[in-house]
């Protein structure tokens, strides 16, 4: 018993200033180390992509409205939400999923809306009008344009974001 | 635009984009006629905040104007034509809206722009085939509100 090396008071308090001093440092570092890789560890922009039911086949150069719904947790109450979405292929084959929220008041804007202004989206409330890529015309009330939905195809099928993005001032 | 915190101090920021107030009328009952009355509130409901979706920008939609279906007409009558002058100082235009036909002869005569609906029974009906149906009912009432404000400018 007595060979046992024993551990003398003088080591059992560095010891124990050493475990608790580690902890405190730890308990300072590690929330600095998880902000700094955060961005790194966040879910890919393809865990919020909403499937439409629209075929990529089926996307021509001719805005078509697309609706999506998918569940929103909105404090404790769920409820389904319903996007709209207006659809097309620009000149290089690229797709462009623009959001029919207007810019000004927030009306649902349509693609040819009004005879009198063919291949723009115009709202029917104050008569904003907007370009096929979505931006606005000048003179007319909104201030900016279209917000863009992200998008992916996955199997022939697209996918776009829950949310549209703004784009910057025309 | 709906009447909430948010949406309310965005109403009074422009208001002179928002020339357009949107009125549902709901009955309420505790009689035999009570489930209707419940269906009948879930449809305006359904129907206006789909309008709403369409023209947030140019129209309030307003808390129902509810009432017991069992009150007195006069006392009806009276309580909402004070609304709609409150309602017509302050808007270009004043659509009401009602599954109650008895506000018919009534609003008509006095030359107000009033909307009856048959209400459908939603009870059975599946999300999906509801809002197909809603969605129809809405589309045609839309160009109600356009040829209105068409009217209105062009005049």
């Amino acid at each position: 018993m007595s060979d046992k090396q024993r551990v003398t008071r003088r080591q059992f308090l560095t010891y124990t200033l050493m475990g608790v001093g580690g902890f405190m440092a730890a308990g300072t570092v590690m929330p600095m180390l998880r902000f700094a890789v955060d961005p790194a560890l966040q879910a890919k922009a393809g865990g919020d992509l909403i499937a439409t039911g629209l075929k990529e086949s089926e996307i021509t150069n001719e805005p078509q409205r697309v609706d999506f719904k998918f569940d929103q947790q909105d404090g404790w109450y769920e409820s389904q939400v319903t996007q709209s979405a207006w659809v097309y292929k620009d000149n290089n084959g690229d797709i462009i999923a623009l959001s029919p929220i207007c810019k000004h008041l927030g009306c649902t804007v349509n693609w040819n809306g009004n005879e009198e202004f063919p291949n723009q989206f115009y709202c029917p409330c104050h008569f904003g009008r907007y370009e096929k890529d979505g931006t606005n015309v000048k003179g007319t009330p909104p201030r900016g344009p279209l917000d863009r939905y992200d998008y992916e195809i996955k199997d022939g099928v697209l996918y776009l974001s829950m949310r549209a993005k703004p784009r910057g001032g025309a | 635009m709906r009447w909430t915190a948010k949406e309310s101090a965005l109403f009074f920021e422009s208001k002179e984009y928002i020339d357009t107030a949107l009125v549902p009328l709901t009955p309420i009952a505790f009689d035999e006629q009570g489930r209707e009355t419940g269906n009948a509130n879930e449809f305006i409901q359904l129907i206006t905040m789909n309008i709403e979706k369409q023209f947030k920008g140019r129209i309030l939609l307003l808390p129902a104007f509810t009432y017991f279906h069992s009150e007195s007409d006069d006392w009806k009558n009276q309580l909402l034509a004070s609304w709609l002058n409150e309602l017509k100082s302050n808007f270009k235009h004043v659509f009401i809206i009602s599954t109650d036909q008895s506000w018919k002869p009534i609003l008509e005569k006095s030359g107000n722009e009033f909307i009856w609906l048959p209400a459908v029974p939603l009870e059975h009906l599946e999300d999906e085939y509801k809002t197909t149906i809603i969605e129809g009912q809405v589309k045609q009432l839309l160009n109600l509100f356009v040829m209105k404000w068409q009217n209105a400018v062009s005049q």
